[in-house]
């Protein structure tokens, strides 16, 4: 069977069994983000351990770009130094889904993104 | 089945578009493009204004889109018509410029929990300024409303001082026989008064202001084949002296002194500083264009569209569809979700055939939470719709469960 362009194998893979996938134990960081286009809902919750964000996990309902984009931001997050994560910007979380996402779809995939921003603040 | 497709350029200027997104907004028949576009070429000039033939000739262009506008609606009068932005800003007229001065803490505006945000944001803005409660009629198993509900509540209903209902729910599609609700209400809630949001409805059935016996009706111009950015709020003649307008400036006055200013008679005293004439112009065209075509052909075109739409529905495996299974008092609009896949995922699919379906909570959260979902799929028809647009839906449907790998 051919691959879709959009949903190929790691974002079929990343939505149906997404990695970080619950809520940390006594989070440093625990934020809410609506998507006020369609209504998902993401928490995401993290550790901080020496300037690092040492674990880093997101709950929620979503569509599959959004849930893969979590799965994949969040695993890419793990172990990384506050002063790299503050510097990350969109283009980034959209370039490390490999597969290209329009415009209409950047809202999804950049939920757990924003939501971060805001636990940061 | 005949269509109307090629009153509406768009369909020409995009071959192959399925467009099922009516609910949103619709598409607009050429005569409508026209008398916008006429109305730049031929007419501009300020309505109201001067004393020249051309600024004569815009405003009988505005006033006569008015008149035919009351007309369609069977009001008693043109000065009943106000021009808004669009129903939603309709509906805050009601809220601020009525239900603000004349309810107090305590009182109830009756709602259901059918509505679009619009007809529930003000009022819980009202309810936090002012304490007045909110009452939601729920919604049974077949989807239509359960007015009676009201009468059940053990309310107090002398405090009901506003019940405010869509004439047509913009996501289940049921039609609420609001005739028949106003007359139960009017002789229980003898302080109420009725508030209808025709959005949906007004392009689909005979809206006739008289015979629902309501006191305001607000619809928008952009879903009834008209230009965005104009609407109406009806209203009953006596109410016109103590509704107070929202905007005050240009236009809308009598006389002006340093201190003092006097209003205008309605409908300017409502219509504050220049309003959307080309907009205005082809809303009276768009309701040229439905009186053209007729409700009864309307109804029937939309009956069928709703028995086959359902029909397919059922064939199909996997998909939950939140709305009434009876195609009676029922408009051709079909929310759903197919199990396994999030809606926006399956919108993706579906728009790269060109099928336009919106996916999300369709500004009706209060609804969805009824319905235990965050989003949904719509789909929904019109006059330029055919059944081949539903079996394109359907194959579309098809080919999301595929790519997503669902049984």
């Amino acid at each position: 069977m051919t691959q879709d362009p959009l949903y190929r194998e790691i974002i079929l893979d990343n939505w149906q069994n997404p990695q970080n996938f619950g809520v940390v134990k006594n989070p440093d960081i625990d934020v809410r983000q609506v998507n006020t286009t369609c209504g998902d809902k993401i928490r995401l919750t993290g550790k901080i351990e020496n300037g690092k964000l040492v674990q880093v996990m997101f709950t929620g309902d979503g569509c599959a770009i959004s849930k893969a984009s979590s799965s994949l931001f969040t695993e890419q997050l793990k172990n990384m130094p506050l002063s790299k994560v503050r510097k990350l910007t969109k283009e980034d979380v959209l370039k490390n889904l490999s597969v290209s996402i329009s415009p209409a779809r950047h809202n999804c995939a950049l939920l757990c993104f924003r939501a971060l921003q805001k636990g940061l603040k | 089945m005949k269509t109307n497709k090629k009153d509406f350029p768009i369909f020409k200027n995009q071959p192959g578009l399925v467009y099922l997104d009516s609910a949103a907004t619709t598409q607009k028949p050429k005569i409508v493009i026209d008398a916008v576009n006429d109305f730049y070429l031929r007419y501009n000039s300020n309505v109201h204004r001067g004393v020249y033939d051309l600024s004569f000739q815009a405003t009988e262009i505005y006033e006569g889109a008015r008149k035919r506008i009351a007309d369609f609606i069977n009001a008693s009068d043109s000065s009943e018509v106000l021009f808004t932005g669009n129903t939603t800003e309709a509906i805050n007229l009601v809220a601020y410029g009525y239900a603000r001065e004349n309810l107090k803490k305590g009182d109830i505006v009756v709602l259901s929990e059918m509505e679009h945000h619009s007809n529930i944001v003000p009022w819980i803005r009202l309810k936090d300024e002012i304490g007045i409660k909110l009452f939601y009629l729920p919604i049974d198993k077949d989807f239509r409303l359960d007015y009676k509900a009201l009468l059940r509540a053990n309310l107090n209903l002398k405090k009901i001082k506003i019940i405010s209902l869509a004439h047509a729910s913009n996501v289940l599609g049921t039609i609420n026989p609001l005739e028949e609700i106003i007359t139960t209400f009017k002789k229980k809630c003898v302080n109420a008064k009725f508030v209808v949001d025709a959005a949906q409805s007004v392009a689909h059935v005979k809206v006739d202001v008289q015979k629902l016996g309501c006191d305001f009706l607000a619809f928008s111009a952009h879903k009834m084949y008209g230009p965005s950015g104009v609407g109406v709020l009806w209203v009953k003649k006596d109410l016109l002296d103590v509704l107070t307008p929202l905007f005050s400036g240009g236009g809308m006055i009598e006389t002006v002194t340093k201190d003092k200013a006097t209003f205008a008679d309605a409908p300017e005293k409502f219509e504050a500083g220049t309003g959307r004439m080309e907009a205005v112009a082809g809303f009276g065209a768009a309701v040229d264009y439905i009186n053209s075509i007729g409700f009864k052909t309307i109804s029937k075109f939309d009956q069928e569209l709703t028995k086959y739409g359902l029909e397919m529905f059922k064939k199909i495996k996997g998909v939950e569809l939140y709305g009434s299974k009876n195609s009676k008092d029922r408009l051709p609009i079909f929310a759903f979700n197919i199990k396994g896949i999030h809606p926006h995922d399956v919108s993706e699919i579906l728009n790269r055939k060109q099928i336009c379906v919106r996916a999300g909570h369709h500004c009706a959260q209060v609804l969805l939470t009824t319905l235990r979902t965050s989003s949904t799929l719509r789909a929904s028809l019109s006059i330029y719709n055919s059944t081949e647009d539903i079996d394109q839906l359907i194959k579309g449907i098809e080919e999301a469960k595929k790519v997503f790998k669902i049984q």
